[in-house]
């Protein structure tokens, strides 16, 4: 199979509006989706599943896709086992905190500059199990 | 429904992670929360009515709900409706969008011009929407401006874990969780409801079953259970006064 038939790896975060972690979330998923992965991973809305739309469930059904929650009621993976899936990995923005605890995100309308690096950094962790879904993907083809 | 879920509107986002107009409604739904009407709005993450508890999906029972919506699927609403409750209103960001002229937004983050013209826009829609709910004066032009010009201290905070007040009581040997419990003993004593009044633990059990599921083989004894916590709520109060 070529490069072009290998699917995109879908990038789910928590809506997370009232916590300055889920807005760190959000962030990271457009950041690998717009600039580290374009292309090779999308994002979805997270709403659409939780109504069970049809064709979202399909999505995560038949795509690798990665979950990314702010806090600690999950609800990004909660809501693709809800549809049938099994997250293909899923990382918190709490284990990033932990890892980096001299970064202090500002708010959650605004994550400010500690949050727009947690929010690099966890981009640059997920873009690489892009890879990884999407190098299984061609081996399981091949 | 009962008064006491009209101190606080519930704004429910959906927050579109796809959409320009999805990022639409989640950022008008912050100005709302942190700066236009910070004292009467809470929030809850949608998601949450699939992935969290009964408290959670008791949100718009509690609260009138305004539902905003990016475009026509109009997910926020419906799953409000489906889980919890129908929304009191709902606002579809693309629909006000064609109604006022704007221009669509194209950039799902980072700085745009038109996107931040219709944050503001349907920031002040929604602000006029709880006023109208809570039954209050609408919001100046000039005033709705300012709380979005102005940075505010201000956070939002989800009701999640924390917004609806919740009381266990033992029935029949187990441990039920009622939500709004609380309010509705403060509502009750605030129209001057006595325990011995024959209708009061009628008046309990109705309030109690507008946020919470109540098995008929448990009706009873919630009856008797709700009428004795009551009870015990206007003593600790009466003797709260006296002191």
């Amino acid at each position: 199979m070529s490069d072009k038939q290998i699917p995109e790896v879908i990038i789910l975060p928590c809506s997370g509006i009232g916590k300055a972690f889920g807005s760190v979330g959000r962030e990271a998923a457009y950041v690998v989706t717009e600039e580290l992965r374009p292309g090779q991973a999308r994002t979805l809305c997270l709403s659409s599943l939780t109504l069970g739309d049809e064709e979202a469930k399909r999505r995560v059904r038949r795509q690798p896709t990665i979950a990314i929650d702010g806090c600690p009621k999950t609800c990004a993976r909660i809501n693709i086992e809800q549809a049938g899936a099994e997250p293909a990995a899923t990382f918190r923005v709490f284990d990033v905190f932990r890892q980096h605890k001299e970064l202090k995100v500002r708010h959650v309308s605004d994550i400010g500059e500690a949050g727009e690096k947690m929010a690099r950094i966890l981009a640059e962790e997920i873009a690489q199990k892009v890879d990884e879904l999407q190098r299984k993907e061609r081996k399981s083809d091949a | 429904m009962p008064d006491l879920s009209q101190k606080k509107v519930g704004i429910i986002a959906c927050s579109g992670e796809e959409l320009p107009c999805g990022t639409v409604t989640r950022e008008a739904a912050l100005l709302v929360l942190e700066r236009l009407r910070p004292q009467e709005t809470v929030t809850l993450c949608l998601p949450l009515f699939l992935a969290g508890e009964e408290r959670e999906r008791a949100f718009a029972r509690f609260f009138p709900t305004i539902a905003v919506d990016g475009c026509e699927k109009r997910c926020a609403a419906r799953a409000t409706a489906l889980y919890s409750a129908e929304p009191a209103a709902s606002i579809v960001v693309d629909e006000l969008r064609e109604q006022l002229g704007l221009e669509a937004p194209q950039r799902i983050r980072g700085p745009e011009e038109a996107r931040r013209t219709l944050v503001a826009a349907t920031a002040a829609a929604v602000a006029q929407e709880v006023g109208r709910l809570l039954g209050k004066r609408e919001m100046a032009t000039e005033e709705i401006a300012a709380g979005i010009d102005v940075l505010s201290e201000g956070a939002a905070v989800c009701s999640c874990m924390s917004g609806i007040p919740v009381e266990r009581l033992e029935v029949n040997g187990e441990t039920l969780e009622l939500i709004a419990l609380p309010t509705i003993f403060e509502l009750l004593s605030q129209q001057g409801q006595h325990p011995d009044d024959g209708a009061t633990a009628h008046a309990l059990l109705e309030h109690t079953r507008i946020y919470n599921a109540v098995p008929g083989e448990n009706e009873d004894a919630l009856r008797q259970a709700l009428l004795l916590a009551y009870r015990e709520y206007c003593a600790e109060r009466a003797g709260a006064e006296r002191r």
